[in-house]
């Protein structure tokens, strides 16, 4: 078993700045992110996809590269560029050569220090975002399923449970005034960390950090907001209509424990050993055996999240089939990993499996044009959820280390019904085509 | 067509100022000398058998990735059997004479690997990722999946009804709709205009013909490996000549492809979907494929016309008007023909005002020179991505797949930079009037009639489909 040992330095600026550097030198290109910790979970109540709308606006120019520069700055320097949105925090990113990372920083700290838009801008992103919503979600078989539908299933605290992509009420109510409040709010050197993977020297890439970043001013933060749930007392059921999709669909939630609780490695393993693609035991068993589901996939977002969060699978099956019957058959398989555990003969593969899949997610991550992107990510994830990046390095032994009857265990602990939502996706009827 | 543009700040500006007297807040620094781009180590060997094996060694994380293509595809077969050669992938991988379905995924996660089969228009793969420590054995299966797929019955059966659930839900979806009415209005008669079999088709598949299809063309002499990753090229050669070196061919004649029309004016083709909140549009021509001379040229046009963020059709239709999220022009190269083509999900009221900004820009590249700000940006831009997309082993893989199954030149990686920084606006403008055809366009639009069908006659004789594609 080769190891792989992933260098990483990492300092804090004056302003709270964090700063996360990991050397390659084998490509002339470098991957740079600023990662605020605010996600669609804290966006303000009663505001559905601000968090989001909010991250379109971030492109829309600053103090010193107005509209389209930030765009047009990155591309013409022979790089790519995207910003995301996620449960608990917003991500800005741009891969490209070497040569341009002071400019890369430079428009970092530009928009971290100002955000200069308008009215003009607020309306046309607002547009933008409700073809996006439109051609991802409204426009399309199974769009948001389940990412937009379960959540309101499962949870009760409004920070996880709301519309995150937006009700288009929430997003023609939100003014420049709400987007500086935000920016001002949560867009602070102290609540953010910055990221450089890639070929750099790591002191000269601490020294330009420190040059683009560190007179940006400290401002104080609100509270940490409570994203806890109420204790869950019985499963949780919805339902939506597929307005497109011919087949019904099902998807089925577990919380999962939190990220500092020992329980947590144990999860990822039963994840892998549930899901994890053909072999996974919940698709050879709809799929390849029973023949009830056309389709299995699922599996738990652990290292990218720091509120309740569940592993998530989704069935798809015929009409001949009543949801009640596949969810049966699905209870089956829980039933037996429960009862009977897994051998080391399963366990031993689930583990070389998640190894190699933490190395091409490394490397890979965001498509083919930005390379290191998930190395990248997990560092911030571990930066701002655990306060170590080096977390790197450690991380895959706490999964190997993982034992058989702690599978057992959490199986038995977290795979219950009072900790679970079901949510059925059923195809509407259709008028004769 | 400016912007709203708070401070302009010109990128040339800051590259003769000395960074360390710049203010730091308000100067865009300049960049630094290209680096050079360090080429993984690359073998090259055909084997006895006619097998073509490239190997490049990119060691930073203990993994390799591998694809073994035959070259055959959905062309070959697309008169008499649509899909057929993806069908035949898709079974490949559920049984060989000595593993059973499930045998054949334990052994992957054994490995940590992850197999994909799969089938384009013109190449048929094979292709694996997994630790480095267990390549021997990943290699092994490949060479199993290529020679000795067994197809059994009941794992065909269920990969077809799969598919035919698969297709069912691809025929609710408007991007297949618009590819599918797009690829036939373009191609016609020739192979390339069918993306998907019928689902009738599907079901009159038998085991016998992906059987025929398997032995045909899942040929050493048919076939090119690529592996890149973390190994010693020395060591892997022989490892290859192990595994596959006993393997043997047999041959097949591609058969002859009828042209494809020449689509004379623009045409309206609607697709109708009855509720839809939103119209997908494409729009594009023929083209040409990587060995035209006039490739490069027809990289940077798309790239300043469409085919980046930053470009002139994204800048226009998304941030200055709002009416789109994603829009994006591209081009295609097939073994045979290329196209060239301009998508967008659009709102519905804005179906119409799109379509005339998709033209305009193409129009405004036919008749203007692009000024020389533009062509360095472009420039910078795609040598700069072009850095980005070999600094992965996927990536790598992608690059040299393209190399070899399009028989490019040896050196076309290495020589990319400065052919790129060799075009010209002469160039660009040249590109653009013989490539984007804005008079004789094709234009698909997936949506509500009700709501578009007005709006898109503006543009042409309207034909109208239903979401099978049925003419109405």
């Amino acid at each position: 078993m080769k190891n792989l040992h992933i260098p990483v330095e990492h300092t804090t600026l004056a302003n709270g700045l964090r700063v996360v550097v990991s050397p390659d030198r084998s490509a002339p290109v470098v991957t740079v992110g600023v990662y605020y910790q605010i996600g669609f979970r804290l966006e303000p109540f009663g505001r559905s996809g601000f968090a989001h709308l909010f991250e379109h606006m971030m492109f829309q120019g600053s103090a010193h590269a107005g509209k389209m520069e930030h765009i047009r700055l990155i591309n013409s320097s022979g790089g790519m560029l995207n910003g995301t949105t996620n449960y608990d925090i917003t991500n800005y990113f741009e891969s490209v050569p070497s040569n341009a990372l002071a400019r890369v920083l430079w428009l970092e700290a530009d928009r971290m220090r100002a955000l200069k838009v308008d009215d003009e801008n607020l309306r046309n992103q607002r547009d933008v975002v409700k073809e996006e919503v439109r051609v991802n979600v409204m426009n399309q078989p199974y769009g948001g399923f389940p990412w937009l539908d379960l959540p309101p299933v499962a949870f009760r605290n409004w920070p996880n449970a709301h519309n995150f992509y937006g009700d288009f009420a929430d997003l023609d109510a939100a003014t420049l005034a709400d987007v500086q409040h935000f920016f001002h709010t949560y867009y602070a050197p102290n609540n953010a960390v910055l990221l450089m993977v890639g070929d750099l020297d790591p002191a000269e890439s601490f020294a330009l950090a420190k040059r683009y970043f560190e007179d940006i001013p400290t401002h104080p933060l609100p509270p940490v907001a409570d994203v806890s749930e109420p204790p869950q007392t019985e499963e949780r059921r919805g339902a939506v209509p597929e307005k497109f999709g011919p087949l019904p669909a099902i998807a089925i939630g577990y919380t999962f424990p939190p990220r500092d609780n020992p329980d947590w490695y144990a999860a990822a393993i039963l994840d892998r050993a549930l899901h994890g693609g053909r072999v996974g035991r919940i698709y050879r068993r709809l799929v390849l055996e029973k023949e009830i589901a056309v389709e299995t996939d699922g599996g738990a977002d652990i290292i990218e999240t720091n509120g309740p969060t569940q592993m998530v699978t989704r069935i798809f099956h015929t009409p001949e089939d009543h949801s009640d019957t596949v969810i049966a058959a699905f209870d089956e398989v829980i039933r037996e990993i429960q009862e009977q555990g897994i051998t080391e003969d399963e366990l031993a593969p689930v583990k070389v499996k998640l190894r190699a899949d933490f190395y091409s997610n490394l490397e890979g991550g965001m498509g083919a044009h930005m390379p290191r992107f998930g190395l990248m990510h997990y560092l911030a994830c571990f930066t701002l959820f655990d306060g170590d990046p080096n977390r790197i390095n450690t991380v895959l032994d706490g999964f190997q280390a993982v034992t058989a009857a702690q599978v057992q265990a959490v199986a038995k602990k977290y795979l219950v019904s009072k900790n679970r939502a079901v949510l059925v996706r059923q195809p509407v009827a259709k008028a004769a085509a | 067509m400016s912007g709203s543009n708070a401070t302009a700040v010109d990128p040339k500006s800051g590259a003769t100022a000395n960074p360390a007297a710049a203010n730091r807040s308000s100067a865009v620094p300049p960049l630094g000398p290209e680096r050079p781009v360090a080429w993984p180590k690359r073998s090259v060997k055909t084997l006895a058998n006619g097998l073509q094996v490239v190997l490049a060694e990119v060691p930073t994380f203990p993994k390799i990735t591998a694809q073994l293509f035959f070259r055959s595809g959905n062309a070959l077969v697309a008169r008499t059997t649509p899909g057929l050669a993806d069908m035949t992938a898709t079974v490949v991988r559920t049984g060989t004479a000595s593993r059973p379905s499930r045998q054949i995924e334990e052994d992957l996660r054994r490995m940590g690997g992850d197999l994909g089969t799969s089938a384009g228009a013109d190449s048929s793969a094979i292709s694996i990722a997994g630790l480095s420590e267990f390549s021997g054995g990943l290699l092994e299966l490949v060479a199993d999946l290529a020679r000795h797929a067994s197809f059994p019955a009941e794992e065909f059966e269920r990969e077809r009804r799969q598919k035919i659930e698969g297709l069912r839900i691809e025929r609710t979806t408007p991007g297949f709709l618009a590819n599918e009415r797009f690829r036939r209005v373009l191609f016609g008669e020739h192979p390339y205009a069918v993306i998907s079999p019928t689902e009738e088709q599907l079901a009159s598949y038998q085991r016998e013909q992906l059987e025929g299809f398997y032995r045909q063309n899942y040929s050493p002499a048919n076939a090119l490996l690529i592996v890149v990753g973390d190994f010693a090229s020395e060591a892997m050669v022989a490892q290859i000549e192990r595994i596959f070196g006993e393997w043997k061919s047999s041959t097949s004649e591609p058969p002859k492809s009828p042209a494809p029309p020449r689509n004379v004016g623009r045409k309206v083709h609607l697709v109708h979907l009855p509720g839809s909140v939103q119209t997908q549009l494409v729009v594009g021509n023929l083209g040409i494929t990587r060995r035209d001379s006039d490739w490069m040229r027809l990289v940077i046009a798309n790239s300043i016309y469409g085919g980046a963020f930053h470009s002139r059709l994204v800048m226009n239709i998304r941030e200055q008007k709002g009416y789109t999220y994603s829009p994006r022009s591209g081009i295609q190269s097939m073994r045979q023909q290329g196209f060239f083509n301009v998508h967008a999900a659009v709102r519905n009221d804005v179906a119409a005002a799109s379509l005339t900004e998709i033209f305009y820009e193409m129009d405004r590249m036919r008749s203007l020179p692009v000024s020389d700000e533009e062509l360095e940006s472009a420039r910078s831009y795609l040598t700069g991505v072009f850095s980005l997309g070999v600094a992965t082993q996927d990536g790598v893989l992608g690059q040299l797949s393209t190399i070899y199954l399009d028989r490019l030149p040896e050196d076309h990686l290495e020589t990319y930079r400065a052919r790129i920084h060799a075009l010209t606006a002469a160039d660009i403008i040249l590109a653009a009037r013989k490539y984007f055809d804005s008079a004789n366009s094709q234009i698909v639009v997936v949506g509500d009639k009700a709501q578009i069908g007005e709006q898109v006659a503006l543009f042409g004789e309207v034909t109208e489909y239903d979401a099978h594609g049925n003419k109405q």
